[in-house]
């Protein structure tokens, strides 16, 4: 029998080695963690001021009671909501990228998912705020949630707005479970790359990752599952939102489209952030070898097709309501094309029906200033359409006599504007704490490429 | 008992070493990879994972309490709504999905932690950050009689470094 080596240690047997370069993925990702970039930080002040002035306004408008932000009958539904069911709509399109598209086995996902999972996540943070801002009295928030009380009293599970609450909040903690989970190789991998409180705070968060084949396989099938459940929780999601107005009988609300209709909207309103955002990121940090012509143009042809989606959900909508013959359905419609708002309207049917038709054209599809010119046009767009479906739905309600019109007030302007710097400023801390881009996922094509034959 | 750490470049020669040396009787054996690669995980361990389980109770679990919790506070506090019965089943299903969503994703999370043995902890004596590069690692618990063969064996299937410590 040959006897055993001479033990040496580990470190004493790997020393006379050349140290190894790391991978490029690594050290190309993980820069933009790193470093001061001027763009990245002038947009972090504008942000951080942003949200200030809206919590100085919420202090003001929680002070004051909720007449501030300019409520009024027949309007009660006011730009709170319609901002509301925007930022939910934006966080659709992470985890049909994340879940929809893993289940396709659609690989070139894997640049996008993790800034689109973040986006997401932080599109959902925000808007959850709004129902909250929408109470007027924040501290009966609590009223919304069942919980055993001395009146004896439950909440009404018969209703869309309950429906909502627990709609919402699984949305909202299932995104971020998604994001955790996705994340945790690259943790681990930042981990052992990193020195000091940011060494202290991955070791944390890698869970002792170690990319071993048990603990692959059961992140595998925890993100197949994940998958399979957020794929249909993502679809009830902007439904269960679209019910809170398609369960009612005002005019224009009452339609059965209405949940595959917001769902087609949330879709095509999130591609349209991913992009406006991606875009951005690529250039100021340099990712333009992972984030490809080929992921926009991808992401362009979903644009495309929801975009027509939408085009046939509003062309039924008014077919529809000429088609019932009720009078008030069929006024509201044509309010809404020729009555107050017929701005909004217009600007709506322009932005998210005409201008996408132009990504039939394949250069434009993979021209990125144009993509983020249109893809601000279509957020725009998207956001006018539920301020179309709300505002002029309820200021044209049955009697004429209570008809209304709805002023957006500068409270609430500043609160809309405090939301979209809530968001970035999320999206701004996350850029430099966690890659943002999936680096264990792309190393998965990089090495794939390696073996004979090439990627398969 | 010697442990030997080899370093590999590609998934397939990691797939198949590990298969031969199972084979061969090698099975106290870990593989270290910098993404997933399904050939590795079922060259390591071919039975499915136990993660399936913690969702299909977790999803079950979601949808009972759902539908028990919304049963039992409508007869608690029994009011009429919309004509509807008290305990009026198809309301009760949105809210019924989206707990079967909520406590299975959730499941999924502690399957992932406990199967995966994931916690804050001190890592392998030979993990190595080449592994979460672009290499790969295969180390083998073995006896002394039978490193030259595993050696051998993992030369043989293009392992481009193989260091013998004791362990």
């Amino acid at each position: 029998m040959a006897p055993p080596p001479p033990a040496t240690a580990v470190g004493d047997a790997m020393t006379p080695l050349p140290v190894p370069r790391d991978s490029r993925a690594n050290i190309d990702i993980m820069a933009v963690t790193k470093g001061f970039h001027w763009p990245w930080f002038a947009a972090l002040v504008l942000v951080l001021i942003g949200v200030a002035q809206a919590a100085f306004t919420l202090a003001y408008q929680t002070y004051w009671g909720f007449g501030v932000a300019g409520y009024q009958a027949p309007v009660f539904w006011g730009l709170y909501i319609v901002t509301f069911v925007f930022w939910i709509g934006i966080g659709h399109a992470g985890t049909l990228i994340s879940a929809i598209l893993f289940l396709f086995r659609a690989k070139w996902r894997n640049a996008v998912n993790r800034g689109a999972e973040a986006l997401t996540v932080f599109a959902v943070l925000t808007a959850v705020l709004f129902p909250v801002l929408h109470l007027g009295r924040l501290w009966k928030l609590y009223y919304l949630l069942p919980y055993p009380n001395q009146r004896g009293l439950w909440v009404n599970f018969k209703s869309p707005l309950l429906w909502d609450v627990f709609a919402i909040n699984t949305y909202m903690l299932i995104s971020i479970v998604f994001f955790y989970i996705g994340l945790i190789p690259d943790i681990a991998m930042a981990r052992d790359r990193a020195t000091g409180g940011k060494k202290i705070v991955y070791t944390v968060l890698a869970l002792g990752w170690q990319g071993t084949g048990v603990q692959w396989k059961a992140h595998s099938r925890a993100v197949l599952h994940l998958s399979g459940l957020a794929t249909p929780l993502v679809l009830s999601v902007h439904s269960v939102v679209s019910w809170d107005f398609a369960m009612s009988v005002v005019p224009g609300w009452h339609a059965t489209i209405f949940a595959p209709y917001f769902v087609a909207g949330a879709v095509f309103g999130g591609f349209a952030m991913v992009i406006n955002v991606l875009i951005p990121v690529r250039r100021i940090f340099k990712l333009e070898r992972y984030l490809t012509n080929y992921h926009f143009e991808n992401m362009s042809r979903f644009i495309l097709l929801t975009s027509t989606i939408c085009g046939y959900a509003y062309a039924m909508e008014y077919f529809i309501a000429w088609y019932s013959g009720v009078e008030p359905e069929q006024t509201s419609f044509w309010l809404r094309l020729f009555g107050p708002y017929w701005f909004s309207t217009w600007c709506m049917i322009t932005f998210n029906v005409i201008f996408p038709q132009l990504l039939w054209i394949k250069r434009l599809r993979t021209n990125l200033p144009f993509l983020f010119v249109l893809c601000f046009f279509i957020n725009l767009g998207m956001w006018f359409e539920r301020y179309v479906i709300i505002i002029t739905s309820l200021s044209r309600e049955f009697i004429t006599g209570a008809w209304g019109l709805y002023i957006v007030s500068p409270v609430e302007l500043s609160i809309l504007v405090g939301s979209f710097c809530w968001f970035s400023m999320w999206f701004l801390l996350f850029l430099k704490a966690f890659p943002v881009i999936a680096i264990s996922e792309v190393k998965e094509l990089i090495i794939h490429e390696k073996e004979p034959g090439g990627a398969h | 008992m010697p442990t030997l750490v080899s370093i590999f470049d590609l998934p397939s020669d990691v797939a198949n070493s590990v298969r031969k040396l199972k084979a061969r009787g090698f099975d106290d054996l870990t593989t270290y990879s910098p993404a997933p690669f399904p050939e590795i995980e079922d060259a390591e361990d071919p039975k499915p994972s136990g993660v399936r389980l913690w969702t299909l109770i977790g999803g079950l679990l979601g949808v009972t309490t759902g539908f028990a919790f919304q049963i039992w506070a409508s007869l608690e506090w029994p009011i009429k709504i919309g004509g509807k019965a008290y305990t009026a089943i198809p309301p009760f299903w949105i809210i019924g999905f989206e707990l079967t969503i909520l406590f299975g994703g959730f499941a999924t999370l502690f399957g992932l932690l406990a199967v995966g043995k994931l916690r804050p902890r001190k890592l392998d004596p030979h993990y190595s950050r080449r592994f979460s590069a672009e290499e790969f690692g295969v180390v083998v618990n073995c006896e002394g009689r039978d490193v030259a063969e595993i050696e051998a064996l993992l030369r043989e299937h293009s392992a481009k470094e193989v260091n013998v410590v004791d362990s």
